[in-house]
């Protein structure tokens, strides 16, 4: 059966548009800027009561200075924005971040991301985050990261670009890191603190 | 150890010398090579000055049964200065069975040569509206406080040159001056022990990677990831993402460039602070600090002033603020069941020097006995610690006990404890080698205990006038050697030093 040609005109244009999908993507990645931007800073407990969740690791446990203090409810209390009425009689937020917020946020990620990746390496088969490759790391093995740690940490697909821009880091590192079992855990920790540093892990 | 000065610093300045006339005279002032610090001690609640320097004997008032004028003997004149000292001690704070014994006079005795007490009268006796005017002279310049100036005339190249480590006061309220440059606004430093840790991203994180992994994860972050989100796209002109962005930069740099987490460390390695199984260290200076502080692990005030002296001394800060907490603070294993406490075991009295209300004069004698003596510990340390060329660090630095106000001066006749209000009229200690020292500027009229002021050019004292916040100010201001062009400050020559 012969397609009309209108039919037939559509549909070419139809598969071209999903030839060019990527690129069409990638444009719309381009966010407008909001005219009213009002975030807030996800604080300190806020923030480990969410990756206690998503890194499945019991809230008391996720984060200790030391071995000792609760990096929220103890360490940081007040520099990550919380309040603590009854011992410091701090009884509101800061109004700005101060010079050690963006520290001891880092400081926090990095624990938690360290938290996360020593349990996978203990016990391969309830590995969240990290997972050897089977061979060689490749871009499917970076892809893979990518999205657990998306999904994971910020709880939403990575993009193309993201995965690109992932993958690409990934390999920059790789060199210092090696290739080894070791080497792909260590680019698990550095890519996960990363993103759960970020701006978007980091304001709501 | 002094930092070399930093990019942040010297952009500080430069913003400075952008704001306004006069703060590009002041953006020029020697923040490197004359450097100054300020140490604001807060006497919350009301430390009065008649209930020390300014004491009034019974026998010498007309009132002295009703005034709190004090029994002749516990009134003492140290070193036959101008300054007297109440050494009291009593076995009760009011209805509270906590013995104590407490001494004035030894300070006064160390320090009366850079003591000066300027005698003023304040516009508030609400403590939060009080003690803001008490650092910023009722808005007396633009309503920039005495610690923003300070950082802004000599913060540059200090990683962070206004630290607050007190909580829960008005001492510490960012100024009204918006002018300024974001560095020189406080830095709360809450928890003085912990807070070194919040001053590094990675040290002392168990599994941390290198250095270098670290810093490529961070500059993947701060360089791509961030900037190329849609959530930096969308909300990037946010204040509060801009700021933190900002953060991220040069303040960060500066601060873990200056090994922080190290240099204010004043814990030794121990099963509450296990730093050596952590990959981390005390402060090359912690022992001494330990040694002169030795309450740092339990009572608040000691550990403040453990790290504004390290603050100080490392180069970190050029004004640090501390101050008795208002809660109870009492010695480690008191024992608060039968019996009542032991000699001295009560540290702080609840809500500070406020607890005038219930007891008066216990509670000043105890708590002027705490500030001083950590005042004196604090000198003590800063003079044992060379800047340059053969001056200490003390040679640069002042020491302001700001108060909200003083305290009412009646009592029921012949009482002993007795409870107080507030008042306006009071007076400041102000304790510098920068200032006019072994000076009372003022005095009390006997009959009513009030306080009257001076000359701020010749000190004569003068009857009937009354000193203001904004003069106070000035006079702190003007000894720091800060340059004021165009604020409209009164001179105040006799506060300063060689006035």
């Amino acid at each position: 059966m012969r397609m009309p040609g209108l039919f037939a005109a559509l549909t070419l244009a139809v598969m071209a548009a999903v030839a060019v999908a990527p690129a069409v993507v990638s444009a719309q990645e381009a966010a407008p800027a909001s005219t009213d931007p009002r975030i807030k800073f996800k604080d300190g407990e806020r923030y480990l009561r969410d990756l206690s969740e998503t890194f499945e690791i019991p809230r008391d446990e996720i984060c200790r200075e030391l071995s000792r203090y609760d990096c929220s409810n103890k360490a940081f209390r007040i520099v990550l924005g919380g309040v603590d009425p009854y011992d410091a009689r701090v009884m509101q937020p800061l109004d700005q971040a101060t010079l050690a917020s963006p520290i001891a946020f880092d400081r926090v990620a990095l624990q938690v991301c360290a938290n996360r990746v020593a349990k996978d390496r203990a016990d391969p088969a309830k590995a969240l985050l990290f997972k050897p490759a089977s061979g060689r790391p490749d871009r499917a093995w970076r892809d893979a990261l990518t999205d657990r740690l998306y999904d994971r940490i910020l709880r939403r697909d990575a993009s193309v670009a993201e995965r690109d821009r992932m993958a690409a880091f990934l390999e920059g590192v790789e060199g210092r890191t090696g290739r080894s079992s070791r080497g792909q855990s260590e680019q698990t920790l550095l890519a996960c603190f990363a993103l759960a540093s970020s701006a978007e892990a980091a304001f709501y | 150890m002094n930092l070399t000065p930093s990019r942040r610093g010297l952009l500080a300045g430069a913003a400075a010398s952008l704001a306004g006339p006069g703060l590009a005279r002041a953006a020029r002032a020697p923040g490197g090579a004359d450097p100054r610090f300020l140490i604001v001690l807060c006497g919350t609640g009301g430390c009065s000055i008649v209930d020390s320097f300014l004491a009034v004997r019974e026998s010498e008032s007309a009132n002295g049964s009703t005034l709190n004028a004090w029994p002749d003997q516990l009134v003492q004149s140290p070193g036959g200065g101008p300054f007297r000292a109440i050494d009291f001690a009593s076995k009760t704070i009011g209805a509270i069975p906590a013995p104590f014994t407490a001494n004035q006079s030894d300070f006064v005795k160390r320090h009366g040569q850079d003591m000066m007490v300027a005698t003023y009268t304040g516009t508030s006796v609400n403590h939060g509206v009080a003690e803001h005017r008490s650092v910023t002279g009722n808005a007396a310049w633009r309503g920039r406080t005495l610690q923003e100036a300070v950082a802004l005339t000599y913060g540059a190249g200090k990683p962070i040159p206004n630290v607050h480590l007190v909580n829960g006061v008005s001492f510490t309220d960012r100024g009204t001056d918006d002018s300024m440059p974001s560095s020189v606004y406080g830095e709360r430093a809450p928890s003085p022990n912990l807070w070194p840790l919040s001053l590094d991203g990675r040290k002392g994180v168990p599994g941390a990677p290198d250095a270098k992994l670290f810093e490529a994860a961070r500059a993947f972050r701060n360089g791509t990831l961030d900037p190329e989100s849609d959530f930096v796209r969308t909300f990037g002109d946010s204040v509060r993402l801009k700021r933190w962005l900002e953060l991220r930069g040069a303040p960060l740099k500066d601060i873990e460039g200056a090994d922080l987490i190290t240099q204010l460390m004043v814990h030794s390695d121990s099963e509450d602070m296990p730093l050596r199984a952590n990959g981390l260290k005390s402060s090359p200076l912690a022992k001494k600090v330990r040694e002169a502080f030795p309450a740092y692990g339990f009572d608040p005030l000691e550990s403040q002033a453990a790290l504004a002296f390290l603050l100080i001394r490392c180069g970190v800060a050029s004004t640090v603020t501390l101050g008795p907490e208002t809660s109870a603070v009492f010695n480690k294993g008191a024992a608060l069941g039968r019996g009542g406490l032991s000699a001295g075991d009560m540290r702080n009295t609840p809500i500070a020097f406020d607890f005038s209300h219930q007891a008066h004069r216990e509670v000043q004698s105890l708590m002027w006995s705490r500030v001083l003596s950590v005042t004196d510990r604090l000198i003590t340390l800063l003079k044992n610690e060379e800047l340059a060329g053969g001056k200490s660090y003390w040679d640069h630095s002042l020491v302001y006990v700001a108060t909200e106000f003083g305290r009412s001066r009646n009592r029921p006749a012949g009482a002993m404890t007795f409870g107080s209000g507030h008042d306006l009229n009071n007076g400041a200690l102000i304790v510098s080698p920068l200032v006019n020292g072994g000076k009372m500027l003022g005095g009390v009229d006997p009959d009513t205990l009030m306080t009257f002021g001076f000359d701020p050019l010749s000190g004569r004292p003068e009857p009937g006038r009354h000193m203001t916040e904004p003069e106070i100010f000035s006079g702190i201001i003007q000894a720091l050697g800060i340059e004021t062009p165009g604020a409209g400050l009164p001179d105040m020559r006799v506060m300063r030093r060689k006035a």
